[in-house]
């Protein structure tokens, strides 16, 4: 008796059964994907937009930082390198460089949107609040990648970022010299700023991602602002001076 | 404890071996971190130029001087001098009738470079402007410019050996302990008020040179 051609369909499904005993990872990706929303409209893309302007400066940033040498006496030349010599590099750091901007335009619109259509209220309070901690640190990402450059541009912008923290009253000294490694500028800010850059700063955003989508997961997507129908006055029960006040009224 | 179920016992023990852990590993991390908050700089004396290369001045026309205090990091620790020669004789620094003084090129409203004009100084990033003797005179700069001591050394070599933040009023410049742009020297007031809001951290020094008039116009 012939074996059977195996069908492609079945053989699928069952290496999806497979995983689903294992780990249950197709139902968690089913119930992330196939969830109910109320109508929305472009206005609630911005979010996802932002998911992927994140994951392209991810992607690029990793590809930048395997040419890139956080030295003072090297930095500028293996920007020179990324840029003139290495193929499609030119193109990567270019993605890099506008998807940065880009992504503090949409983190804009997003928090317009979230801000205008009242769905930082309860109970999405914690999604508004880990939002904003991420727009601080995207904050924090164009600070610290600026200087990363290391052109004249880049170093007299940051000297200028780091002076506008010092002059913070009690701490801002101390501020700008944590942002230094020093009290001046010197050779270790720039591999500070590059940690700073590439690590702590995307891991804390990495994991405010998580605990923001797990949010808007669980609480569902804020439907378009509404107000209800007017309700029909209610009849008032007629009192002992409603009628004098209007004689009043009528009298003038 | 001794009241504590085993399973109470376990869970108090998981915490404090967890606060442990978290300790070990982050009171040193956060004192890595913040260990640059204490660090003091310190000026290395630094040769300018040559006394000739200055004294061809005439009229408000200070000669920009470039130096390196540290070699192995001219990327970082590389600057700026204003040199202007006054046309008098005294080889004192801090004499009303000194020889040259020399400014600094960082603007004191947020650090960036200015440059010389013939009314003074100007600053392109945000429109900070000096007049001849440093004092500001527009813009948003929040004092005057700080100034470089300086020595003559072999006879003929101008050196800077120590950095100053100045404050010119009542007719005199007034030096302070380095801060950093932005940061005011002295406020109306008791003189500990600027002390304590914002720290001259920048700089470690001996004694502060007094109050010197301005030359006479």
């Amino acid at each position: 008796m012939p074996i059977p051609a195996p069908d492609p369909k079945q053989m699928a499904l069952q290496t999806e059964d497979w995983i689903e005993y294992r780990s249950g990872f197709p139902t968690l990706v089913r119930k992330f994907l196939f969830r109910k929303v109320p109508p929305t409209g472009w206005m609630h893309t911005l979010g996802s937009s932002l998911l992927t302007v994140f994951i392209l400066q991810a992607t690029t940033g990793m590809l930048l930082a395997m040419t890139y040498d956080p030295s003072p006496n090297g930095a500028y030349q293996s920007i020179r390198y990324i840029t003139d010599v290495q193929t499609l590099g030119w193109l990567l750091r270019g993605m890099h460089k506008w998807g940065a901007s880009m992504m503090v335009i949409l983190l804009f619109l997003h928090m317009g949107r979230v801000f205008f259509y009242g769905a930082y209220k309860y109970p999405r309070e914690l999604t508004w609040l880990t939002g904003s901690l991420i727009f601080i640190l995207t904050m924090m990402m164009g600070l610290t990648g600026y200087l990363l450059v290391w052109d004249e541009r880049a170093y007299w912008a940051s000297v200028v970022a780091v002076n506008i923290n010092g002059t913070a009253p009690v701490l801002g000294p101390f501020i700008s010299k944590f942002l230094l490694a020093g009290p001046v500028f010197g050779a270790q800010t720039i591999s500070r700023f590059y940690a700073l850059h590439m690590l702590m700063i995307p891991g804390a955003i990495i994991a405010l991602i998580f605990v923001h989508m797990w949010l808007v997961v669980k609480l569902g997507v804020t439907p378009w602002p509404s107000r209800p129908l007017p309700e029909p006055e209610p009849q008032l029960a007629p009192t002992a001076h409603a009628p004098r006040m209007r004689e009043t009224v009528a009298g003038e | 404890m001794a009241d504590a179920t085993r399973g109470e016992f376990l869970s108090l023990t998981t915490v404090g071996l967890g606060a442990m852990i978290g300790g070990v590993i982050g009171v040193p991390a956060t004192a890595y971190l913040l260990a640059p908050v204490t660090k003091e700089a310190t000026f290395e004396p630094v040769f300018l130029g040559k006394l000739d290369a200055f004294t061809a001045e005439s009229g408000f026309k200070p000669t920009a001087a470039t130096y390196v205090e540290d070699p192995l990091q001219p990327a970082t620790s590389s600057g700026l001098a204003f040199v202007h020669y006054t046309g008098k004789k005294n080889t004192d620094w801090h004499a009303e009738d000194a020889m040259f003084v020399v400014f600094s090129n960082r603007c004191m409203h947020l650090g960036c470079p200015i440059a010389a004009t013939s009314l003074g100084f100007a600053c392109p990033c945000h429109g900070g402007q000096y007049d001849t003797n440093g004092a500001r005179t527009a813009g948003p700069p929040i004092r005057s410019l700080d100034r470089f001591q300086w020595e003559i050394r072999n006879d003929s070599e101008l050196w800077i050996t120590q950095r100053w933040s100045t404050d010119i009023y009542g007719g005199e410049v007034h030096y302070y302990p380095v801060k950093m742009p932005g940061q005011p020297t002295h406020t109306p007031g008791p003189s500990w008020i600027p002390n304590v809001l914002y720290p001259h951290v920048t700089y470690t020094y001996g004694t502060i040179p007094g109050p010197v008039p301005l030359p006479k116009a």
